[in-house]
């Protein structure tokens, strides 16, 4: 009996050890790269705002008010709001249509090169499409303005209508 | 900082006790949570991308974003597991004590075990509170005023809903019966600062906790309780959701011997994780959401 319980413990020990060290020892060559490097990125950044060579994100509370909020047929659900950034979610009868982001690119700045390649201009301010689902401008040279569609019917020209609902020449004033 | 996020989602089990108990409070969230493996498939999932070079920059920029200690993303996570922890621990403890309760031999196990009901009201009270504070951390407090932050907060969906369904389901149905509600906001009213220094669960979590000192955290705890009884209760009552009805759903995923339901609600404390996992997919896809927005 004791023997028994002696072995299901070592057993279970060892299950544990084996559990933990193949863990530990996962790695992910696509991410693991970009996992040291943020680290150097971050530290980087928070120099350079610290230093005055970046400036300071904007607080994402104050990017509130120019989001189209009076849309009849549409709601807007506050989302998400961190330092230079906010978001809300566009939805309709209950279900998601799309995500509409503003962003400091002073969080990001290669964010904005982006633009440097851009095309055409939406409401004044150079845009351009990323991926198959967003489509963004860039405002003022420091807030860049997004609608992500998040359902199938929510075409390109629903995001550059609903980019145009932003108040961006309220936002270009800012500062 | 102990684990990135990539690797906190890859390695999210896609079998086991905490998947198949997921699946099974389905019924009751209908397609909110899916099983989802590894970080590529979250961004497809959330974002709808399949361009991989997109895929590739909005992963990159979640990584960096939950590696800034600033971002708050990480005492999320933390907030998370350890209340989760504090969840296993406690079962342990309140399953010893039923055996307690039934084996005379082990009846000093009543000495050394908190009364099952207490631990899991604490356990309830202190991931309601870990909820609030990773949902702010997460999400800041977003919108132009309450009105707008209510809304933010009433949209809870996917997995988010999902850990409100299991945290309902096995911390309060189960254990504490259909009054659960009832049950818990006695025994939270009736705890004075003392209790919740003295307790091993909050120590743990304590210093995430607002408050300035024992009597304002308590103050949180209670409040913070007292902000999701409504919303459970009717959670409850619109769903119809009984304890009967969620062991006969288990049932289906899990090889449950016993009936009793302070024994599955111990079973399934002391097996599944389902706040941490939950939690760090909360976690993930926000990170993917705003990562999409940044890039």
């Amino acid at each position: 009996m004791t023997m028994t319980k002696y072995l299901l413990r070592t057993a279970l020990l060892l299950c544990v050890l084996f559990v933990s060290l193949t863990a530990c020892k996962k790695e992910d060559p696509r991410w693991s790269e970009a996992d040291k490097k943020s680290k150097e990125a971050i530290e980087a950044k928070k120099q350079a705002q610290e230093s005055g060579a970046l400036p300071k994100p904007e607080e994402g509370g104050s990017f509130n008010k120019f989001f189209p909020k009076n849309e009849p047929g549409f709601e807007m659900i506050a989302s998400q709001e961190k330092t230079g950034f906010a978001e809300y979610k566009l939805k309709k009868d209950g279900k998601d249509l799309a995500m509409i982001a503003i962003s400091d690119v002073a969080n990001n700045p290669q964010a904005a090169d982006k633009f440097k390649s851009s095309t055409k201009m939406i409401g004044g301010f150079p845009a351009v499409d990323q991926g198959s689902t967003a489509t963004a401008v860039l405002v003022g040279g420091r807030f860049q303005v997004k609608v992500l569609s998040r359902d199938a019917s929510f075409s390109k020209a629903n995001r550059e209508a609903w980019l145009q609902k932003v108040n961006l020449a309220g936002l270009a004033a800012m500062k | 900082m102990s684990q990135s996020i990539f690797e906190l989602i890859n390695e999210l089990p896609t079998s086991g006790v905490t998947v198949m108990s997921l699946k099974a409070l389905d019924y009751i969230v209908p397609g909110e949570w899916q099983n989802i493996s590894g970080f590529e498939n979250m961004i497809t999932l959330v974002t709808g991308e399949s361009d991989q070079a997109m895929i590739q920059q909005i992963g990159e920029r979640a990584i960096t974003l939950y590696n800034d200690p600033a971002e708050g993303y990480q005492r999320a996570v933390w907030l998370y597991q350890t209340a989760n922890s504090i969840g296993g621990k406690l079962g342990a403890a309140a399953l010893a004590n039923k055996i307690g309760e039934s084996v005379s031999f082990l009846s000093f196990l009543e000495k050394i075990t908190p009364k099952a009901d207490k631990a899991q009201a604490i356990d309830f009270s202190i991931k309601v509170a870990a909820e609030i504070i990773a949902y702010a951390k997460i999400n800041g407090i977003p919108g132009d005023g309450v009105a707008e932050f209510m809304g933010a907060v009433g949209d809870y969906g996917k997995e988010s809903i999902m850990r409100l369904a299991a945290l309902t389901c096995f911390d309060g149905l189960i254990p504490l019966g259909p009054d659960f509600l009832r049950k818990i906001e006695e025994f939270i009213s009736g705890l004075v600062p003392n209790d919740l220094t003295s307790n091993p669960a909050f120590s743990a979590v304590s210093s995430m906790i607002p408050g300035g000192g024992a009597e304002g955290q308590l103050g949180f705890v209670q409040q913070g309780f007292n902000s999701i009884k409504g919303w459970m209760g009717n959670f409850v009552s619109s769903k119809g959701i009984t304890a009967e009805g969620v062991v006969g759903s288990l049932k289906n995923y899990i090889d449950i011997a016993d009936d009793k339901l302070d024994y599955v609600a111990g079973f399934l404390d002391a097996t599944t994780n389902y706040f941490d996992y939950t939690g760090v997919q909360t976690v993930g896809r926000r990170l993917i959401e705003r990562a999409v927005a940044e890039i």
